[in-house]
């Protein structure tokens, strides 16, 4: 009895403290104006936290060429490049939209918590990032 | 004292000092043995008519910014020698190419690709490059390093004329017009100094108002329950070319309004009708070509020009009375912004710092009546001097920045004048060749003076050592904030600051938006703590830095409504990473010698503008508003309860002072950009905004980040607006 009211309690918390849905809007990655012809673009994601999953899924459009993977990083603050999480399939094409989930360690999903992740859309002329935004939630639950 | 002949005169001056050039060897800043380097091995990838076409279209069309000897001024980078082979030497012909065609001129009408390929020819040439037998082409991508040294061929510098005197575009050199409508002001009153200390409530005798700065105007026709009725009165279209970026003067219903190309105009302020115009020149655009305030004094309307002289017009018919020189322009130095007059003394600064010289930077005083020199206060502590062990032993040569491109505001009370001091150049101390320690006094400060002396009261320097070009050189605001004697400004970092203007002590600060610079900011001092990496700092190394060169806060000044004892500050949401650039500490080099790249802030939903009112007394937030569009003219808030401002998508708006509730909006001609105001004329109250193009990082960064925001590539005008039948 006393274990299952423990395994209650723990489950409750970890719901509780699992951070809910994020957003990013997904913009060009830093560029000077000679790079707009390679980098451009708009877009938005969602991702969900479950256990150590991290769903990910959201749109593109305007891209310059095809998209070819999109990439999760974790930052040590919003603004600054970061190590990779992982990385699943784009939609490709230079509008489109995709879906796929990523793993996290514990510190990344408080990393998550805290608005450190981006998510990150590559595409063939922009292979080292074309659209970037930290999954952050949305404005009134920050 | 008197100003050189202008016009074809100073086309002479300049082919001599070139010719001087020639005689005396490589540009300044390259080594004999680099000049007299074998040329590059690499066949040419133009030809000499591309180069020589470039050269004239390169004259016409961007030595206003870059200058005619390529050498570079403020945010237009150096296009010959060490400078530049290091920051394109390692990069391909099409990248420079590439990089011109779809960025310059920053916000005037593009160029043709023919004239993009001869002026990318014209600086490999420039550079060493030699001309072969197949032209330029798009295409063509070969390391710059391998067909340019940096070194001048003696040919090429013989064969570089004078910037041409016209605006740009136009074909040969044009003198400036001088008076070329004459008129005189009806029923003119001399303006007194206890006029500067009161204002009339109609006029608008100096930047931003009054004394302490606080872009208010007392008018209270014109209210939030009928600004829904304001329509446009009258438009005047101005000088094309350069950045404008201006605040009219009003007295007594007539409208001083400062244009692009050095010149004033008198203006009925309720028709409209042309009363004079003197177009001093220089008749071209120079360093960034704005000009953001007049000064009035007794009978006389002072005009800071471009190529750093001072100017004194009879206000009634707008005749020269006298012309002082500044600084030496062929030095590089500029002005962007006019005098302030204190008790008979016009306060004046300077801008363009940034090359290595015996000259540095400083603020100075004349006399009204005469333009003698009173004063000077030099910005740049040198050895010897408080302040001068901060450089890190550098030369006092190689001191460079130090800019006050921004007129400071004046305390009668306590009788001082606040200035904000721009950063130190190169920006970043890698490049600069000073530690991240180093505080490089008594740049990135706010300073007092003694008006009648120039003697400094005291100094706080916000950003010691500052790093990313985040400049804290804007408006000081004097507000007394329940018991405290306070001086407001707010920076490029978007950090509010409030010091007690006695002393330069710290009250507190605020931060107004997301920051991701500094891991610290101590609360009793201010003391700011650099992130590790932006300390650890290297060559040629990315950084990241939330708020970018755009601000924050710029230019784009704060207004002070005392009805709500709220401060109205513009603000943008941008980031950049920034990478530091080598730069030879030769003599006549110089700059700011790093790399930007551009991105929306995180957490704005790409929201670049924002307007935020914070209560002085506590420093919290009032109320804020966002849009995608950057504001781009100052704030300027009314006895009748309302704020105006205009953005870079043409809107020009009316908020209400207490909410931030917009009340009325209309969109003008083009992007909305300067000093609005409020005056009146024949007992009305009108609300007047000018538009304009052109200027530094607020233009630069929204095009990169935000192309989708179109506007007409001319369109300079100043807009008058009213309430009620006419």
């Amino acid at each position: 009895m006393q274990l299952s009211i423990l395994v209650v309690s723990l489950a409750l918390a970890a719901v509780q403290a699992a951070p809910g849905p994020m957003r990013a809007r997904l913009a060009p990655v830093p560029i000077d104006l000679s790079m707009q012809e390679a980098i451009a673009g708009l877009g938005a994601a969602t991702a969900t936290l479950a256990g150590t999953s991290l769903a990910v899924e959201g749109t593109y459009k305007g891209l310059k060429s095809p998209a070819t993977a999109v990439r999760v990083y974790d930052s040590p603050k919003p603004g600054i490049r970061g190590t990779l999480v992982g990385e699943f399939p784009s939609g490709g094409g230079t509008s489109g939209a995709f879906k796929g989930s990523v793993t996290l360690t514990r510190e990344q999903a408080a990393a998550y918590g805290k608005g450190l992740l981006y998510v990150q859309v590559h595409s063939e002329k922009a292979p080292d990032g074309n659209l970037w935004g930290w999954l952050t939630a949305p404005r009134g639950q920050r | 004292m008197t100003r050189r002949h202008l016009g074809y005169g100073w086309i002479t001056l300049v082919a001599a000092g070139l010719g001087l050039a020639i005689v005396s060897g490589p540009l300044p800043g390259l080594s004999a043995d680099a000049a007299g380097a074998a040329q590059a091995p690499t066949p040419g990838i133009f030809t000499a008519a591309q180069a020589t076409a470039g050269r004239d279209a390169y004259q016409t069309r961007c030595a206003s910014c870059h200058l005619a000897d390529l050498g570079g001024s403020n945010e237009a980078a150096p296009l010959a020698g060490s400078a530049f082979m290091n920051a394109w030497g390692a990069r391909s012909s099409r990248e420079l190419y590439d990089y011109i065609r779809t960025g310059m001129p920053p916000g005037g009408p593009p160029l043709g690709e023919n004239e993009y390929l001869s002026i990318t020819a014209f600086i490999l040439q420039t550079n060493g490059a030699r001309a072969g037998t197949s032209p330029l082409a798009a295409t063509t991508a070969v390391p710059i390093g391998s067909v340019a040294t940096g070194a001048t061929p003696a040919r090429a510098q013989a064969s570089t004329p004078a910037a041409p005197a016209g605006p740009p575009g136009a074909a040969g050199p044009a003198p400036a017009r001088g008076l070329y409508a004459e008129g005189e002001v009806p029923r003119f009153t001399p303006v007194t100094d206890q006029m500067l200390r009161t204002p009339p409530a109609g006029d608008w005798l100096m930047a931003r108002r009054n004394y302490q700065a606080w872009s208010h105007s007392p008018l209270d026709e014109i209210t939030t329950r009928n600004v829904g009725s304001l329509r446009l009165a009258w438009a005047w279209n101005m000088n094309e070319g350069g950045s404008n970026q201006p605040m009219p003067l009003v007295h007594d219903g007539v409208v001083y309004l400062t244009n692009t190309m050095n010149e004033v105009q008198a203006l009925d302020g309720a028709t409209g009708e042309l009363i004079w115009a003197n177009q001093v020149g220089p008749n071209r655009v120079v360093a960034p070509g704005s000009m953001r305030n007049l000064a009035i004094f007794n009978d006389k309307i002072y005009l800071a020009t471009t190529d750093a002289h001072l100017v004194a017009l009879d206000a009634r018919t707008g005749r020269k009375v006298w012309d002082t020189t500044i600084a030496d322009a062929a030095k590089g130095f500029s002005l962007a912004s006019g005098p302030i007059v204190v008790k008979g003394k016009l306060i004046q600064g300077l801008q363009s710092c940034t090359r290595y010289q015996a000259e540095r930077c400083f603020i100075s005083a004349y006399d009204a009546e005469t333009g003698a020199l009173v004063w000077k206060f030099h910005t740049v502590a040198h050895n010897g001097e408080p302040g001068g062990d901060s450089w890190n032993n550098l030369p006092n040569t190689m001191r460079k920045g130090g800019e006050t491109w921004i007129v400071g505001s004046y305390d009668p009370d306590v009788d001082l004048t606040f200035w904000g001091i721009a950063q130190a150049k190169p920006w970043m101390p890698v490049s600069r060749g000073t530690r991240a320690f180093d505080a490089a006094q008594h740049t990135s400060s706010t300073v007092a003076l003694n008006p009648d002396t120039g003697a400094l009261a005291w100094r706080f320097q916000h950003l010691p050592g500052e790093t990313l070009d985040l400049d804290e050189v804007f408006e000081r605001v004097v507000v007394d904030a329940g018991s405290e004697k306070a001086l407001f400004t707010i920076g490029k970092s978007g950090i509010l600051w409030k010091l007690d203007r006695r002393t330069g002590a710290l009250l507190d600060f605020a931060e107004t938006l997301f920051q991701n610079v500094y891991s610290d900011i101590d609360r009793k001092t201010g003391r700011v703590t650099y992130r590790a990496d932006i300390l650890e700092q290297k060559l040629d190394q990315w950084i990241p830095s939330c708020p970018s060169t755009e601000g924050g806060h710029n230019w784009q000044a704060m207004s002070y409504h005392p009805g709500t004892q709220s401060l109205v500050i513009p603000l943008s949401q941008s980031c950049m990473e920034i990478a530091a650039r080598k730069m030879e500490q030769v003599p006549g080099q110089g700059g700011t010698s790093a790399a930007r790249r551009f991105f929306e802030m995180p957490g704005s939903d790409g929201n670049i503008g924002k307007l935020a009112a914070y209560d002085v007394r506590t420093l919290k937030e009032l109320w804020s508003v966002e849009q995608r569009a950057p504001y781009l003219t100052a704030a300027l808030t009314t006895g009748g309860g309302l704020v105006f401002i205009g953005d870079l998508d043409r809107y020009f708006r009316a908020y209400d002072v207490t909410t931030g509730k917009v009340l009325w909006q209309t969109r003008l001609g083009t992007s909305v950009q300067g000093f609005p105001v409020s005056f009146t004329a024949g007992g009305k109250q009108y609300i007047a905004v000018t538009t304009g193009l052109g200027g530094g990082s607020p233009r630069v960064v929204p095009r990169t980040i935000a192309p989708e925001i179109r506007h007409p590539q001319t369109g300079h005008a100043l807009y008058v607006f009213e309430v009620g039948d006419r």
